[in-house]
């Protein structure tokens, strides 16, 4: 890689640094990219917001749909015929 | 005993149980689907359910394994992506020199119930707007936090196809975000 990474690089580079740590000379290269960069430091911050609301969200019970009933009553007899068994 | 009856296991957290399992499968059917093998998993252990855990968290337990195992099957049917594509959406974001075409806007801060509940629909419903093999591997990721290493073993995928795909992924979603309004000009 090129001493400084394109834009495109460095949203690559932002996006493996949540899977994995990153080689030093990766790590240097996207930090600098990113100081001086408005764009790219933007869609690093909205990576890890994305996942913060992931986790966050998802974890709640809330409104989205539960089973339907159809879906009930068939898991119901699933677990009536093992019970009977 | 009553506090492990699989009726009532059903009746208290079948919709806990499939609304976590709809997220992570993008799917109404396989979702049901494990959320009854959970169950049915449930009564042939319940001799080893200790009550230390809640049901529910028990339960949850139970219902992450076959989670994996749903998407495990469902991968094996769907082909992986080749390289070419996907790679043109992200192409067309930037320009040859590898600036951006069009760059991120400022995002909102939800922060009412109302908001925060329009942007969880907004996000189930880009993330079940994914292509399969991705929504799959991003919500192992994204959603269940599962190591990459983790899924790549479980998928059987190598780990540049396994960052590939969430890379792609998580590019999508940014942008799904903000085409339904999740930027600053929009609603939220």
């Amino acid at each position: 890689m090129k001493w400084m990474p394109t834009c495109k690089d460095a949203t690559e580079l932002a996006s493996r640094a949540l899977d994995e740590r990153l080689p030093l000379s990766s790590r240097m290269a996207l930090r600098l990219h990113l100081a001086i960069c408005d764009n790219c430091a933007r869609f690093n911050l909205q990576l890890q917001e994305m996942r913060r609301l992931f986790r966050l969200e998802t974890a709640a019970d809330d409104d989205a749909p539960g089973l339907a009933p159809e879906a009930r009553q068939r898991i119901a007899s699933e677990l009536q015929k093992k019970l009977g068994s | 005993m009553n506090t492990l009856d699989a009726h009532t296991w059903l009746t208290d957290h079948g919709d806990y149980l499939f609304r976590v399992a709809r997220r992570q499968l993008h799917s109404d059917e396989l979702a049901e689907d494990a959320v009854q093998e959970t169950l049915l998993a449930a009564l042939s252990a319940q001799t080893r359910y200790t009550g230390d855990a809640s049901p529910r968290t028990w339960l949850t337990g139970i219902l992450k394994h076959k989670i994996v195992d749903l998407i495990r099957r469902k991968v094996r049917e769907v082909e992986i992506p080749r390289d070419a594509e996907g790679e043109e959406a992200i192409d067309s974001l930037f320009q040859r020199d590898g600036h951006w075409t069009e760059p991120p806007r400022p995002w909102g801060n939800p922060q009412t119930e109302a908001e925060l509940g329009q942007l969880r629909r907004v996000l189930d419903e880009c993330a079940d707007r994914l292509k399969p093999v991705m929504a799959q591997v991003f919500s192992l990721r994204e959603v269940a936090g599962m190591e990459t290493e983790e899924i790549c073993k479980e998928l059987g995928i190598t780990p540049t196809n396994c960052w590939v795909l969430l890379h792609r992924a998580r590019v999508f979603m940014r942008q799904c975000l903000e085409l339904n309004g999740f930027s600053k000009a929009g609603a939220a």
